[in-house]
């Protein structure tokens, strides 16, 4: 076989490599009814944004959800570049009518913000993908209640 | 009052004729509330984002609550790229949170 053949025998598996890679890189996840979460791992570059952005919207359009929780914990940099990726996926997914709540922020991340003078245009913010949580609950007039010990209780259970 | 409008695929003209009968049917009717139905529109150039925004925008200067339905993934992207952002109009998935939006900002007013 030569190579050419062998390059078009490879190029469907590759495609579909990438494909995988893609979809592990941006994992929306619906963590409750009409509660969306996105934990980034790793750089945001333009093309990375892209596919982001194809991958909320989709899943917003599928699964008729109203909040997206975008975890940044993972990361690394946060400067202005990434900054204006994250904005435009905040601006992507409210023209969807979705609200974006943004966690995972670290301090020095927060610092680095202030000093580039970006205030991240009003979106909300929490420290972690759980405070992100809790507020998406409030947000849709959700309450968690613990369940009694003495046993199932009818009706008692928000949600 | 509401109204709800579907918009066919737009093309320069007729967009610009339904902003224009649009405006003028909102100064008419005293509408408090207008839904603007944008599941049908698959494709958005920079003239019809524009149109677009200046719609919404228009409506909510005319005092009416406004909403914006059914923006199809491809159009929210055209729209950030050039930047439009809808000001001060609420946006929903589709009609019918469209309409529990409206009912919602209504109540509180």
């Amino acid at each position: 076989m030569d190579r050419a053949e062998s390059a078009t025998r490879m190029q469907p598996s590759l495609d579909e490599q990438r494909k995988t890679i893609s979809e592990l890189q941006t994992p929306v996840i619906q963590v409750w009814d009409r509660i969306l979460a996105l934990p980034i791992v790793g750089s945001l570059d333009t093309a990375r944004t892209q596919d982001m952005n194809e991958a909320v919207l989709d899943k917003i359009v599928q699964t008729g959800s109203e909040i997206l929780i975008l975890d940044i914990t993972g990361v690394p940099v946060v400067d202005t570049a990434v900054a204006k990726h994250l904005l435009e996926t905040v601006s992507a997914a409210r023209l969807l009518g979705a609200e974006v709540l943004l966690v995972g922020l670290s301090t020095r991340t927060a610092l680095t913000l202030v000093h580039l003078g970006l205030d991240l245009g009003g979106v909300t913010t929490r420290t972690t993908m759980a405070k992100g949580l809790q507020l998406a609950f409030e947000r849709l007039g959700l309450r968690v209640v613990a369940a009694d010990k003495k046993g199932p209780q009818p009706a008692d259970e928000a949600l | 009052m509401l109204i709800a409008t579907v918009m066919e695929e737009l093309h320069d003209q007729d967009a610009l004729v339904f902003q224009d009968e649009l405006m003028h049917m909102l100064e008419k009717t005293d509408s408090q509330g207008v839904l603007i139905d944008l599941s049908v529109v698959e494709t958005l150039d920079s003239f019809l984002g524009r149109l677009l925004n200046d719609i919404a925008v228009g409506a909510r200067l005319l005092g009416a609550r406004t909403v914006v339905v059914g923006i199809q993934p491809a159009v929210a992207v055209t729209l950030v790229e050039l930047g439009l952002q809808l000001k001060g109009v609420r946006t929903a998935l589709d009609v019918e949170k469209g309409m529990a939006l409206l009912a919602q900002t209504s109540r509180r007013s």
